[in-house]
């Protein structure tokens, strides 16, 4: 379960949350959508770890156990995936899951590749060689073998085509189902109303909207979006 | 940590670039060892030939008086050893032959003339050029951006999520790049072994490993100091500029700055007046007392008084041989005196020099290079005052036949023969062991552990406050 109550977070001059409180529950797949600015990347950065924020309240906890969930027991999607170029698919999935502890044999790694959408000749093949959606697909498969309890993404789908945008959506369904709680910013109306289960529409630092998908059709949420940030 | 150190490795062995420049080093430092170690056992053997030759001489002497061949004199070779090779440090500026004769202390002279055409064309390419200067440029370029290039990528933040501190992430890279080192030293260490396996003896292990830690010390200095100013700069041009203009600091700027310094804080007298003082101080006593005729009186009245007679022709020995021992031992007074002073102060620059290693880590290196390949100025002082001992054995000795060898006061056309001639020890220099001069670079080794610890502090403290975003 993730939890922020009351963020506040400022750089310099400029307020980038404002009295932020937000709730992802355990099992669910949380959309964070918002303009450029709007404070989804720093939202992120401290639910990650690597901001602090200057008051407020964070917590993710396992709802399993009641243990606390750090930096090295979360999952983590960047915007752009930028792998070893000199790796392949498969090794830097190997090294990747190395670095968190977790060893797989090649069966495992090509099947944490293929779940996430990789097409089976470009596993050995050079990363160099590869699109950025295919790299972004090796970084949903680093992040999807880590068996987290918590997902942190951002902008996942960016680079991938609609079909593996889709595969990435039941992925992440199929994770949420397994108990995984999911947070994921991004600027794609349809993408995230086809995804997660609650959206949050953040503006200027703070959280001004937020509904169920099931409660509202992807071209009712873009009108929603769009009139908030006309407004 | 393991992980990161081998995927750089895996890196690196799959970059074109990397596998040339390691390539073209290793063949480097495979040809400049191999023909350094030619060089120096060629140098070694013509050393002994010299020295065989003059010896020789020496022995194959017909009788002569002493003291004739006190001014016919001998040489002392300052003998190469196996490891010159590595470091050829002052040798080439100081010579490496001192002529050793009565009345006369000489300079070393005479550096090796097979050399020369090389050295005045091409200067000499030694293994220490490539570890001091190439290198380290070598590691510049790899390690400026083993940081930045994360960053720059955002992959950073995947590896720390991955369960990896900043400081572990970096900390595997400089071990990677440090590892590199690690190897080009030992190949190098490896060869030296190789081909002079039969001759190493446990001073020169202790002396290869001087060399070999002191350079991966070095080496890790000059990675970790890489890495902290891309911490702090997090930015590869700006890392990589002010890493480049230090090395010039310490390795061009510095050195000769500091040289300058030591020569001027400890000044020395030009040879012109160093000799004139010490004629002077001779032949009118040191410091204006007891000049040369005073002692030459009060000499003949304690040799007459000691033999009981009244005139050098009544005595049983020759005068001319007690008085030339005695002038030669006031000469040696005079000489302690002077060269004392002059080692004092080329001691006091070297140890001003060795300071310097504070704010340059390179001088410290060097210091350490030259004195575990034998070098440097502490063993060159070493070899002179081993020479000089042995000049006034070997003076002493003819002085004292001709004394008392049979001859009296007046006989200038007396002979010593070939036997005693022949029994006059040989000069047979032994470099000073490591272990026995090793207090004399504890600054330079200090100043090296300094300069690690430090960077390793910096490096602790910075990548705990460093901001990822």
């Amino acid at each position: 379960m993730i939890e922020l109550k009351n963020i506040y977070k400022k750089f310099k001059d400029k307020v980038a949350l404002d009295n932020l409180s937000l709730e992802v529950k355990s099992g669910e797949i949380y959309g964070l959508l918002g303009a450029n600015g709007a404070g989804k990347s720093t939202t992120l950065n401290l639910l990650l770890g690597f901001l602090k924020p200057d008051s407020g309240f964070i917590s993710m906890v396992d709802i399993k156990d009641g243990s606390v969930i750090k930096q090295d027991r979360l999952g983590y999607i960047p915007e752009n995936v930028n792998l070893y170029p000199y790796l392949s698919g498969v090794e830097n999935l190997d090294y990747f899951s190395k670095l968190a502890g977790l060893k797989f044999d090649s069966e495992q790694l090509n099947q944490f590749l293929l779940e996430c959408g990789l097409e089976e000749e470009a596993f050995y093949k050079s990363v160099s060689e590869y699109s950025k959606g295919m790299r972004q697909k090796v970084g949903i498969a680093i992040a999807y073998a880590k068996n987290a309890r918590v997902y942190l993404l951002d902008e996942p789908a960016s680079g991938l085509d609609p079909l593996s945008s889709n595969e990435l959506s039941s992925l992440l369904k199929r994770m949420s189902e397994k108990g995984a709680t999911i947070l994921m910013a991004s600027h794609d109306i349809f993408r995230v109303r086809e995804t997660c289960d609650k959206i949050g529409i953040l503006k200027n630092g703070s959280l001004i909207k937020e509904m169920f998908s099931k409660d509202v059709s992807s071209t009712e949420l873009e009108s929603v979006y769009l009139d908030f940030m006309k407004n | 940590m393991i992980n990161i150190f081998y995927n750089e490795w895996r890196g690196f062995l799959r970059n074109k670039l990397f596998i040339f420049f390691i390539t073209f080093f290793i063949i480097s430092l495979a040809v400049v060892t191999f023909f350094g170690i030619i060089q120096n056992n060629k140098q070694i053997q013509s050393q002994k030939d010299a020295h065989s030759h003059i010896r020789a001489q020496w022995d194959e002497m017909e009788d002569s008086n002493p003291h004739s061949a006190a001014h016919f004199g001998t040489y002392a070779f300052k003998a190469n050893t196996i490891l010159n090779s590595l470091d050829d440090g002052i040798n080439s500026v100081t010579g490496v032959v001192l002529r050793l004769e009565g009345h006369t202390q000489n300079d070393v002279a005479f550096s090796e003339a097979s050399q020369s055409l090389i050295i005045s064309k091409f200067g000499k390419f030694k293994v220490s050029l490539l570890f001091q200067f190439i290198i380290p440029l070598f590691l510049i370029f790899l390690s400026f951006n083993i940081y930045t290039s994360e960053v720059a990528s955002k992959r950073i933040k995947l590896l720390i999520i991955q369960g990896n501190s900043l400081k572990k992430i970096v900390f595997a890279k400089t071990f990677t790049l440090l590892s590199l080192g690690f190897i080009l030293l030992l190949f190098t260490i490896l060869i030296q072994l190789f081909f002079n396996f039969s001759e190493i003896e446990l001073d020169q292990i202790v002396r290869l490993n001087v060399f070999f830690f002191s350079y991966l010390i070095y080496y890790f200095i000059i990675i970790l100091f890489t890495v902290f100013l891309s911490l702090i700069f997090k930015n590869s041009t700006s890392a990589l500029s002010l890493t480049i203009i230090t090395w010039f600091l310490w390795t061009i700027f510095l050195p000769k700055t500091i040289g300058n310094l030591t020569e001027n804080i400890s000044p020395l007298s030009t040879r012109f007046e160093l000799q004139e003082k010490m004629k002077k101080d001779r032949s009118e006593g040191i410091d204006g007392h007891n000049p040369f005729d005073e002692r030459r009186v009060k000499l003949e009245e304690e040799v007459l008084a000691k033999y009981k007679v009244d005139s050098l022709s009544q005595l049983p020995i020759n005068f001319s041989g007690i008085l030339m021992q005695a002038d030669e031992e006031y000469g040696n007074q005079v000489w302690d005196k002077h060269y004392g002073d002059l080692y004092e102060k080329l001691e006091a620059q070297k140890k001003n020099y060795q300071l310097s290693g504070f704010i340059n880590p390179f001088a410290s290196l060097q210091s350490l290079s030259m004195a575990s390949a034998g070098t440097d100025l502490i063993h060159h002082l070493y070899f002179l005052n081993e020479a000089e001992k042995y000049r006034r054995y070997f003076i002493k000795t003819l002085n004292d036949e001709y004394a008392f060898g049979g001859s009296k006061t007046g006989e200038r056309g007396w002979k010593a023969s070939n036997d005693f001639f022949r029994s006059i020890k040989d000069f047979t220099y032994k470099e000073a062991t490591f272990s026995s001069i090793s207090h004399k670079y504890f600054i330079d080794i200090f100043c090296l552990l300094f300069w690690l610890f430090s960077l390793i502090g910096l490096i602790i403290f910075t990548s705990k406050r460093v901001l990822i975003e």
